[in-house]
């Protein structure tokens, strides 16, 4: 006991103190949300309950179990065509899957409506065929699930296609030695064996639908975040969002204990050398066989990306003179500006708590680490609502103590809104920046301090400098989501700020979705360049 | 007191259970070479990287040149200790030349310095080549030279000799001791093979599950009545003719 004393005296050092800091500072919008919850149910929530929360949770369970169901079918099945076979265009129509996730999910859901509504330029060439269709009606749940689902399969795709790729030949080879046929082959052996990565990535589809606002609200379906909006604007009390979130949370961390039980200890570590993993060859595929598969993986393709996108130049054409105008430019370039500085500062926060808790000297302050990289499986709006019940705290205490109004610092820059994307997507940066700097090893910052180094010189001599590609790859990749996330930046942007997805939600909710276009079709560039960058399917890879 | 290394009771357990080194005691002379025996989780390493203050002792003190630097207490960290150490995968910086390598360390490098230690190692024409473009022995050099250039007290190598083939093995033996004995620096290495640690150290101490089963010098450690030691020298198919002169 008294060695223990001992040691935690000496082990103690300023590494230790910081990591706990920043992991702590960082989650106040949970802790936040947590602690609210002790000071009663607001003034709504009955209400709220009678009326609206059975809808909330049985929509918010009908679409995870949709988009789940409709994400793994294409994203599964796209995987498996393009990594097994040969076919025209098969190269490009691999990487052109991964861009449906450069369009924001409300982006595809205010198109299609222009696609498929009465006189929408599907029915239209529809009806010019002959066929006499006067509207398709996306605006209930199925028709969300079917938005979100071809916005949101790249994420199952991604995983399960890096999975399939990764199969040597000599598994395929033995099972139809074996007396497998083909299909035999995919249900019984490739499928198992990818089952953890597509779970990761139905995972992300999960978290993505729950965080769904845009879509869900534009097509008037009540979800746990729709809910949260209504409660805090329409309502009027926030308390109730507080109650809400919390449940959300909850629903939040039974998926995650699912998909962990799911996924349990199944990593299948796949024998074989790499040259025999190289040695793979896809199957050459025959006859009409060609044009049935290269026109099965059109579809998603189709309605996920092409088609949105299509109606968007139709719309941006048409209000084109109206709409491309300086304030384009000045929103752009404010979208722009917030993420540079939301990538830039959460790229600096990850890094501070790779190091900081890798110097420190107690494992047990890891666990903080966890709480601090927590944010990408909360919802957008909880952390809002959780940042504006804390930020109130502050304010309230600054003005009762001191005599100050801090307000403005809150709800006049855009801090706070940074500050909450940083929490929202901290995990996204941590993960791959942390398993890069673990693939360095530790040898090599030792030798830096054997010869004479300290800890934060070795840290820009050799540890970042060695890392430089993953934190570059990160910075565009918080980049992309910050210019695409809407809930959050709703709630918490100052009121003289203008990002293109708070553009074009604004111009949609106002029934002017056409005018939505020209903001909507400049995001997707802007995003599409960057994922060129990325080399597109790196984030998921 | 002219020791430049003194250990007591030094003790380190990773998990909390199994004690990776337990109770652990010897020390070293200035100039002095010391091996260190004893098969893959013996403690081998652990013991080289406590006294790097690469890990912290869970019991235990160690001194470099009358100083504690580990304790129940007290800590100094690795860049303090006036220490060099070279890895068994040799960690050269992938993104640095060899010349940058070398004068990492250094505070002011000069150009001669550099160039003199280049040529101690034979690598005058590598100056400008990156680690990926040297085979294993050349690497090794350079690491080595890297660690040499802070001149100091005393120098760690963990399995120095793991991975080079006969020829160069023999060779870099040589130099690894003129050079230490040139510089009047101690040295303390990790080997597995026990010839290495006869022909080229003063002292050998033999770890078995974290315990130091011997500790004694290279005459004494050859005579001993120990039968696992005894074992390990017969596999060696040396006559008592060729060990006398190994030892010598």
């Amino acid at each position: 006991m008294l060695n223990k004393i001992k040691h935690l005296k000496r082990d103690f050092s300023q590494w230790s103190v910081l990591t706990v800091t920043i992991a702590l500072f960082v989650a106040i919008p949970l802790f936040s949300i947590l602690f609210n919850l002790f000071s009663g149910v607001g003034e709504m929530w009955k209400h709220i309950v009678s009326h609206y929360l059975f809808d909330f949770i049985s929509n918010s369970f009908i679409l995870i179990i949709g988009t789940g169901l409709l994400t793994f079918f294409f994203g599964t099945s796209c995987a498996w065509f393009v990594s097994q076979y040969k076919f025209p265009f098969r190269k490009w129509i691999e990487r052109l899957l991964f861009l449906p996730l450069a369009i924001p999910s409300y982006i595809v859901a205010y198109s299609y409506v222009g696609l498929f509504d009465n006189g929408g330029t599907i029915i239209r060439a529809l009806q010019a065929i002959g066929l006499p269709i006067q509207k398709i009606d996306f605006m209930n749940i199925y028709g969300l699930i079917i938005v979100l689902s071809f916005s949101l399969f790249p994420y199952v795709y991604a995983s399960a296609r890096v999975m399939f790729l990764g199969l040597p030949k000599s598994i395929y080879e033995s099972s139809i030695l074996l007396g497998a046929s083909n299909k035999r082959y995919f249900f019984s052996v490739a499928l198992p064996l990818a089952s953890p990565a597509i779970i990761g990535g139905l995972f992300l589809v999960f978290m993505e639908v729950l965080n769904d606002f845009g879509a869900a609200k534009y097509y008037g379906i009540n979800t746990f975040t729709t809910g949260i909006f209504r409660s805090w604007t329409m309502l009027e009390d926030l308390q109730s969002a507080v109650y809400l979130s919390a449940l959300l949370v909850i629903l939040v961390f039974i998926i995650v204990g699912i998909v962990a039980w799911q996924r349990g200890n199944k990593s299948f570590a796949i024998k074989g050398n790499k040259s025999e993993k190289n040695n793979f060859t896809r199957r050459e595929l025959k006859g009409k066989k060609r044009v049935l598969y290269l026109f099965i993986l059109s579809i998603p393709l189709l309605l996920g990306f092409i088609l949105p996108v299509f109606q968007l130049i139709i719309w941006a054409i048409q209000t084109f003179s109206e709409m491309f105008n300086l304030d384009l430019l000045w929103t752009a370039l404010q979208s722009l500006t917030v993420a540079f500085f939301a990538a830039f500062i959460t790229i600096i926060t990850a890094l501070a708590l790779i190091y900081f808790s890798r110097w420190n000297q107690f494992k047990q302050i890891n666990f903080f680490k966890r709480i601090g990289t927590i944010g990408y499986v909360i919802p957008g709006a909880i952390i809002g609502i959780g940042i504006i019940k804390s930020s109130q705290g502050i304010i309230t205490f600054f003005s009762s103590n001191f005599n100050l109004n801090v307000g403005y610092i809150f709800y006049g820059s855009s801090v706070v809104l940074i500050y909450a994307y940083v929490f929202r997507f901290l995990s996204v940066t941590f993960n791959p920046l942390e398993a890069n700097s673990l693939k360095t090893g530790k040898h090599l910052s030792e030798s830096s301090y054997l010869l004479g180094s300290s800890k934060l010189k070795t840290l820009f001599r050799i540890d970042l400098p060695l890392i430089k590609n993953a934190i570059a790859s990160s910075f565009i990749l918080i980049f992309i989501d910050v210019l695409k996330e809407l809930p959050l930046t709703l709630i918490l942007k100052p009121y003289n700020l203008k990002t293109l997805a708070i553009s074009a939600y604004g111009y949609a909710e106002d029934e002017l979705v056409a005018e939505a276009a020209l903001p909507s079709l400049v995001l997707i560039l802007i995003v599409v360049f960057l994922m060129f960058i990325l080399k597109i399917d790196k984030k998921n890879e | 007191m002219n020791n430049i290394l003194e250990i007591e009771g030094l003790t380190k357990s990773y998990d909390g259970k199994k004690k990776a080194l337990n109770d652990c005691n010897f020390f070293l002379k200035k100039g002095e070479i010391c091996a260190i025996v004893g098969e893959s989780g013996s403690g081998k390493t652990t013991l080289l990287r406590l006294i790097a203050g690469l890990e912290r002792p869970n019991n235990g003190c160690i001194k470099i040149n009358n100083k504690i630097v580990s304790s129940n207490t007290r800590i100094t960290p690795p860049q303090k200790r006036q220490i060099g150490m070279v890895f068994q995968d040799y960690a050269l910086f992938p993104h640095m030349t060899v010349e940058e390598n070398i004068s990492f360390g250094l505070k002011k490098p000069g150009a001669s310095e550099i160039e003199n230690l280049l040529s101690l190692i034979k690598m005058d024409a590598y100056g400008k080549s990156y680690p990926s473009e040297l085979s294993g022995g050349q690497e090794q050099r350079v690491a080595l030279a890297r660690t040499l250039a802070l001149k100091p007290d005393l120098l760690l190598l963990d399995e120095p000799f793991s991975n080079l083939d006969i020829g160069l093995k023999s060779e870099l033996r040589k130099e690894i001791k003129s050079v230490v004995k040139e510089l009047k620096t101690s040295l303390i290495f990790i080997t597995h093979d026990l010839y290495d640690a006869i022909e080229i150290a003063d002292k050998i101490i033999f770890l078995k599950d974290g315990i130091v089963l011997n500790n004694s010098k290279v005459n004494d450690f050859v005579n001993t009545e120990n039968e696992e030691i005894k074992k390990m020298i017969s596999e060696l198919k040396l006559n008592a003719d060729q060990l006398l002169k190994l030892v010598k």
